[in-house]
């Protein structure tokens, strides 16, 4: 029997071989150079579209059974790699594994499958008098494995830390079909690791109470006061989620949607705050002591109403090319301020959310055109974000498949340590996503890492992608904030 | 692997530059994905959503693949609800791109579906896809309606509502009748509003049809045309301007669901709901008539005038409100899933504890009378000006 065979008899109209449907499953979000995607075998030669813990036993055990790799995937909304196959071999696409198996309202916990989508759980829980504690941007289709397995930080992470934080207990199951039951420490394994050491099929959740939030939002002439506004605002006004957007990332949504923007110049410090303890009065005072000063009410609520959005300014773009770290509060400005002096040519759209212990995850968008002339050399640029913020104390926001080699100084080294040794002990011929970890080899020299190769590349680069700008037809509108 | 060639000329060709950009702007986010009412019956595979459909064009219209018989029958495995759309992060007119591509199909001759010729060969043969004949357009009228050869409103009655489900047809006219407001009818003349042959890319049928219509209402001189139906009204308004102006016909009727006449009418005091009835109702707005041209407050305010009546909402309901499967060429070649996407429909209505489930469009409630006798009851189904009809003394 060939392995096709057996996987058809075995998982039924739940597998599939036709090009045509794999060829959707061979990128995510990220639109990388052509160039680049030629150098892994992106597309799978098989598709198993799980609707059932049953069904990733079986792909899984079929999988160690013929040395087929295997790139789990829940809705691909990230830009890492991390869902895309680097040497074809098996999608298991988790997206329809999508229960909400467990509301204890008792515990505020749930019960999910990996395919639940965040802001149907919500829904969900909402009924229950719960909410989701933390979740993504990309609530209204990312998915609670997906997430989980890349890593995330998104809205309430001020409150309650990253999605790691935040699950209690997970089911895995592992190329011998066993499904394993961790909590607590024996989690982190699995936390950003893209399915490489496990299948995550079972994630139990800390809720929230449901509560009313309400909406503070605070123009701060430059980035320095709005750190330090952060900074007082955590302390004072025990926010639930806090963002921070620079004036340019405004105009660039501002444009996208047709309305003005929220401001002119400098940056949107926004929070939510429970609508009980909701003093505007002190932060008015707060804002005002760095400078700043409080926007309309309405104007919040409207920020807040489009927090799911932030890819809207593709409509400008109509490609984006994004840079994505992690930066102390206390290294913001001058982050800023290198970075500003590094790409004087470009509108930088600046996009970050505060995360519990000082720190923001911080997101640059520069509107591009994928199918410009040198958009290939551009692309570049999207890395000299994440240089800059190694000098002021920042790391890189997840790993996936691009930036595995910057995976051990994003775990640290214990963890990196204990992830590889668990790799080796259930996946020694490197089956489960085999391009998170040690990352992809390059066609020609196996042994040469791609990812590496990708961040020596970009770095050489970079200067003199720095220096070419994309002319955007409505350019002009974006001007005003640049020194 | 393609034979087409990949050359600057032959970029997105096929695509007006605007519809080109659009597709270039996707994020890839799969909101679209996650809100599509028929992507669920692709069995889980990605190929089936929006987004992967999206991926596609930027693929075909730039030469990579081809556009082959499996992947025209995805495209028609779209109900046009427009869910997709309302969601998308860079607001791309995904329905204006399924047209479009099925146009093209349709000029390539890889579609329509089978059940979609049939539409357009009985549209040819008699004005309408029911295959009906024009002598029996007018056997909705009841005894006391009296239309006029010429009026300030003129009734178009669609063919749904003509030939098989008239009685938000006959409601309405009913209601204009005891009230006393003229209106001329067309019985006979009136052609098929061309909705699921634009839906689903027959242009050239489509052109004819709208064409004659045109020619109608200009001959009526009509300043208001008035139909009950979510599909012809959304067509009327939208795409008649546009062929109007490629024909060179003037229009300048202003185009009305029944929902705005009845809203216009309570609003001025002549329509006045005053007989309670003690029910509890949801409602669903059909996509056509929502979505497509944000007829979300009217139906509200129409059943909030109504005394005794308790309105409790669906969870996806207004922007979000769920499709009942039949449109865009949907219900006709495929059944099964048509019929499905009902009773998911019918079960969320059922799960709100109303009495009644109420809509506002023939198509709408053709699809959910099905879905209701498939699962045995459990609510009942009306029109809302049936309800308006019983509670307004005139």
């Amino acid at each position: 029997m060939t392995y096709q065979e057996d996987l058809r008899q075995a998982l039924g109209d739940a597998v599939t071989f036709d090009p045509q449907i794999l060829r959707a499953y061979d990128h995510d979000v990220g639109e990388m150079p052509r160039a680049l995607m030629g150098l892994i075998e992106h597309r799978p030669q098989v598709v198993v579209a799980a609707r059932t813990v049953d069904d990733v036993i079986k792909a899984l055990v079929l999988a160690k059974k013929y040395d087929i790799p295997v790139t789990p995937r829940g809705q691909a909304t990230s830009g890492y790699g991390g869902a895309v196959p680097c040497r074809g071999g098996m999608v298991l696409d988790l997206s329809s594994l999508n229960r909400v198996i467990e509301v204890d309202t008792e515990k505020a916990t749930v019960d999910v499958e990996p395919g639940v989508v965040w802001q149907e759980l919500s829904r969900t829980l909402a009924a229950h008098g719960l909410d989701n504690r933390v979740y993504p941007t990309s609530a209204p289709s990312s998915t609670v494995g997906g997430w989980f397995a890349m890593g995330g930080v998104g809205i309430g992470s001020l409150r309650y830390g990253s999605i790691g934080d935040n699950v209690l207990e997970i089911d895995v199951v592992g190329l011998d079909g066993v499904i394993q039951t961790w909590s607590g420490p024996d989690i982190e394994p699995y936390h950003q690791t893209c399915g490489a050491v496990g299948v995550v099929t079972r994630l139990r959740l800390a809720c929230r109470p449901s509560e009313a939030l309400a909406f503070i939002a605070s123009n701060m002439p430059d980035a320095a006061s709005a750190a330090r506004f952060m900074a007082d605002a955590e302390t004072g006004l025990t926010p639930y989620s806090a963002t921070i957007q620079s004036a340019e990332y405004c105009r660039m949504r501002a444009k996208a949607e047709g309305h003005a923007p929220a401001v002119a110049s400098g940056f949107l410090v926004m929070l939510a705050v429970p609508e009980a303890g909701a003093d505007e009065a002190q932060a008015a005072c707060l804002a005002s002591a760095h400078g700043g000063v409080l926007i309309g009410r309405e104007a919040a609520a409207a920020e807040w109403a489009g927090r799911f959005y932030p890819m809207r300014i593709k409509k400008v773009g109509p490609s984006i090319l994004v840079g994505e770290c992690y930066m102390p509060l206390g290294g913001f400005a001058a982050w800023w301020r290198d970075l500003r002096a590094a790409l004087p040519k470009d509108d930088l759209g600046l996009e970050a959310v505060a995360v519990r212990g000082g720190r923001l995850a911080v997101l640059v968008y520069i509107l591009d055109h994928a199918r410009s002339l040198l958009y290939n050399l551009r692309i570049a640029k999207a890395m000299i974000p994440l240089r800059i913020a190694a000098r002021h104390g920042g790391t890189a926001y997840a790993s996936g498949m691009w930036f595995s080699a910057l995976a051990k100084r994003l775990f640290g080294p214990e963890k990196y340590k204990r992830v590889k040794r668990l790799k080796h002990a259930v996946d020694r011929r490197g089956l489960l996503n085999p391009g998170t970890l040690n990352g992809p080899g390059l066609p020609f020299l196996p042994f040469a890492s791609l990812s590496r190769c990708i961040l020596a590349g970009t770095a050489f680069l970079a200067p003199l992608a720095a220096r070419v700008s994309y002319k955007h037809p409505t350019d002009h509108l974006m001007q005003g904030d640049r020194p | 692997m393609s034979t087409r060639k990949h050359t600057e000329a032959a970029t997105n060709s096929c695509l007006s530059e605007e519809l080109a950009y659009a597709v270039d702007t996707c994020a890839r986010c799969g909101f679209c994905k996650v809100a599509c009412p028929t992507y669920p019956f692709g069995g889980g595979f990605e190929v089936f959503s929006p987004r992967a459909k999206v991926y596609f064009l930027k693929e075909y219209y730039e030469g990579r693949v081809d556009l082959t018989p499996e992947w025209v029958d995805r495209l028609y495995r779209c109900t046009t609800c427009e869910r997709c759309q309302s969601i998308c992060q860079t607001a791309i007119p995904l329905v204006r791109l399924w047209e479009r591509v099925r146009a093209e199909a349709v000029d390539r001759e890889l579609g329509p579906m089978p059940a979609h010729k049939k539409l357009r060969d009985l549209a040819e043969q008699w004005g309408n896809p029911y295959g009906e004949p024009a002598t029996t357009q007018s056997q909705w009228l009841l005894p006391d309606h009296a239309p006029l050869e010429t009026a300030d409103i003129l009734i178009f009655g669609g063919c749904t509502a003509s030939y098989r489900m008239p009685s938000m047809l006959q409601t309405g006219v009913s209601m204009l009748t005891r009230l006393g407001v003229p209106y001329a009818y067309a019985g006979g003349e009136e052609h098929c509003c061309a909705s699921p042959l634009l839906r689903t890319g027959q242009l050239s049928i489509a052109g004819e049809l709208i064409s004659r219509n045109l020619r109608l209402f200009a001959y009526k001189g009509a300043r208001r045309i008035v139909t009950p139906c979510g599909g012809c009204s959304k067509t009327l308004k939208h795409d008649y301007p546009v062929f109007a102006q490629k024909l060179g016909i003037p229009f300048d009727a202003r185009v009305m669901h029944f929902s705005e006449v009845y809203v216009g009418l309570i609003r001025e005091g002549r329509l006045k709901p005053v007989k309670p009835v003690n029910k509890v109702v949801t409602f669903h707005d059909p996509c056509h008539l929502g979505r497509s041209q944000g007829l979300f407050e009217e139906p509200r305010e129409i059943l909030a005038a109504i005394p005794g009546l308790r309105l409790v909402e669906m969870a996806h309901c207004r922007e979000e409100s769920r499709c009942c499967g039949a449109g865009g060429g949907v219900k006709s070649n495929y059944p099964q899933m048509a019929a499905a996407i009902a009773r998911d429909r019918v079960a969320e209505a059922m799960a709100t504890g109303a009495d009644i489930l109420v809509t506002m469009c023939p198509f709408c409630q053709g699809s959910f009378d099905q879905a209701i006798k498939e699962l045995g009851g459990g609510i009942d189904l009306c029109g809302l000006e049936a309800l308006l009809l019983d509670s307004v003394a005139v």
